[in-house]
């Protein structure tokens, strides 16, 4: 078995490991819509979906068919162009961003097979780059809806994204001057051999609240979703969106949470290092990374029912005022601290 | 004039955060406990004698139907949903209701008609469940109406019970 592994070509591998990862994050925002639900209606005393499949867990599926099979309408101020490309804009970046998330290490016999699509240098700034992107998708959709409420939303959205991307930055820019690296793996490494997670360093914990705070907002989720906001807005920038474009949207604020989970893990909790036990076997580390990730993506969910949204004012004190200081406090103390405690090399 | 007074806040209050873990203790904490909502196909609201549901005819043990077409509860009915046409028969009676409808989308439940009736032939039951595909299909008639007299006895007895408040006062 092992060896007949090791004697495939290369490409089958990169082929196999995209179509794992990818359908992996694809499935597990479907689930999520399922485990939105069901959260929700247990933190409120109700069942939840319990109709389609045990524990309704096809319902993602029976969303999905019911999605493709609705009637699409399109306004008719609407730009069409835009208003057919921004859900596809929406969901893309958010997916595409998985690619250099490092899940782990696969041992195939005495090869290891680091189990990420992309081993980047600069896997960080690639996130980022495409993480940023993914803000157009509210734009141009709520731009191109001619519609108030969408414009609305949209407008929110970019503001907010814009706000907080910089404390996202600012928080992660701190874990890269301690690890010395914008490679995701390279920071992996780094938790692992200094046997500490940065979640458990004093400017480590200070970004990571700041990191899932600016990431909540990232991905507009509560209390932070000001580009649906339904109570003002009806559904914000996706107001006019009816069937697949409405679920792709969807698709991608839910891939985008995924990536965010998985961000978090690699960044402050060691990615798929297992706690207290450096040589675990390797599937025990995908399983601690996929663990992980399950937690901050279950926070993703709890925080949504448990708080109300902000008033947009207080969002942006928060995101101006308050987060964005501390980050770069934050981030200057760490560098000088860095640039004092290492040894020069030259 | 009420003079709301706004409650000066903590500073742990101000601070969000430890609010917010308060927050997400309390949710995390009845995430746990056990669902409220009834499923209602599989578990239908509770009924008994007191429920008023559904007017049914009263079969008799000989199976003869009770009624005898008075059309007492036809005027009773202040919803007029109430249709009866009374013929002859051969069982030693004057009439017996050769079609008696309840337009059961014109029903309100009130139990007038239940009341009104003097020969003990309808009834409230516990039956509340009412859909069909057509509206011509929720004009009961007498085949649909029609219960053993077994099926409503305990609405009969609790019926007769209220009764026997005014009879004894006598």
């Amino acid at each position: 078995m092992g060896a007949f592994l090791e004697d495939l070509p290369l490409w089958v591998q990169w082929v196999a490991k995209v179509a794992i990862i990818f359908g992996g994050l694809v499935g597990t925002a479907a689930l999520m819509s399922l485990a939105e639900r069901k959260v929700s209606a247990w933190m409120q005393f109700r069942h939840g979906p319990n109709r389609v499949g045990p524990f309704g867990l096809l319902q993602p599926l029976a969303d999905g068919i019911k999605f493709i099979f609705k009637e699409e309408l399109i306004p008719a101020g609407a730009n069409k162009f835009l208003f057919r490309l921004a859900p596809a804009l929406a969901a893309i970046p958010s997916m595409m961003t998985i690619a250099v998330i490092p899940i782990g290490t696969i041992k195939v016999g005495e090869k290891e097979i680091p189990f990420s699509i992309a081993q980047l240098d600069l896997g960080i700034m690639y996130m980022l780059a495409l993480g940023g992107l993914s803000v157009y998708g509210a734009i141009l959709g709520g731009w191109a809806s001619n519609s108030k409420y969408s414009l609305l939303g949209g407008l929110r959205a970019s503001a907010q994204m814009i706000s907080y991307e910089l404390t996202l930055i600012l928080s992660i820019l701190v874990i890269v001057a301690l690890s010395g690296s914008l490679d995701l793996n390279a920071i992996v490494t780094a938790q692992r051999e200094n046997g500490l997670w940065n979640v458990f360093t004093p400017f480590g914990a200070l970004a990571f609240v700041l990191f899932t705070i600016a990431s909540f907002a990232e991905t507009n989720r509560h209390p932070f979703d000001f580009a649906e906001c339904e109570p003002e807005l009806v559904g914000g920038f996706h107001t006019e969106y009816s069937a697949m474009r409405f679920a792709l949207f969807f698709l991608g604020e839910y891939c985008a949470m995924t990536v965010m989970a998985c961000l978090n893990t690699t960044l402050f909790f060691g990615g798929p290092s297992v706690p207290l036990w450096p040589e675990a076997p390797w599937f025990l580390g995908i399983l601690a990374f996929l663990l992980k990730a399950g937690f901050f993506l279950f926070l993703f969910i709890w925080v949504r029912w448990t708080l109300p949204r902000f008033r947009f004012d207080q969002l942006m004190r928060l995101g101006w005022k308050v987060a964005l200081p501390i980050a770069l406090a934050n981030l200057l103390v760490v560098g000088a601290w860095v640039a004092f405690t290492t040894p020069k090399s030259s | 004039m009420v003079v709301v007074q706004r409650k000066a806040l903590t500073l742990a209050e101000r601070l969000y955060l430890p609010e917010v873990l308060r927050g997400l203790s309390l949710t995390f904490r009845k995430f746990f406990e056990k669902p409220i909502t009834r499923q209602y196909p599989e578990q239908p609201l509770p009924t008994d004698e007191v429920t008023r549901g559904q007017p049914r005819l009263v079969v008799k043990e000989d199976g003869n139907i009770a009624c005898v077409s008075c059309g007492m509860c036809e005027i009773a009915c202040p919803a007029y949903a109430i249709t009866i046409d009374g013929g002859e028969t051969d069982r030693g009676i004057e009439r017996e209701p050769k079609k008696f409808e309840i337009d059961m989308l014109r029903c309100i439940l009130c139990g007038f008609c239940e009341e009104a009736c003097p020969k003990d032939a309808i009834f409230m039951s516990n039956e509340l469940e009412l859909a069909d595909y057509t509206r011509a299909g929720l004009v009961y008639d007498l085949e649909k109406l029609k219960r053993p007299k077994s099926a409503l006895q305990k609405r009969i007895d609790y019926v007769y019970r209220l009764n026997d408040r005014w009879r004894s006062k006598q």
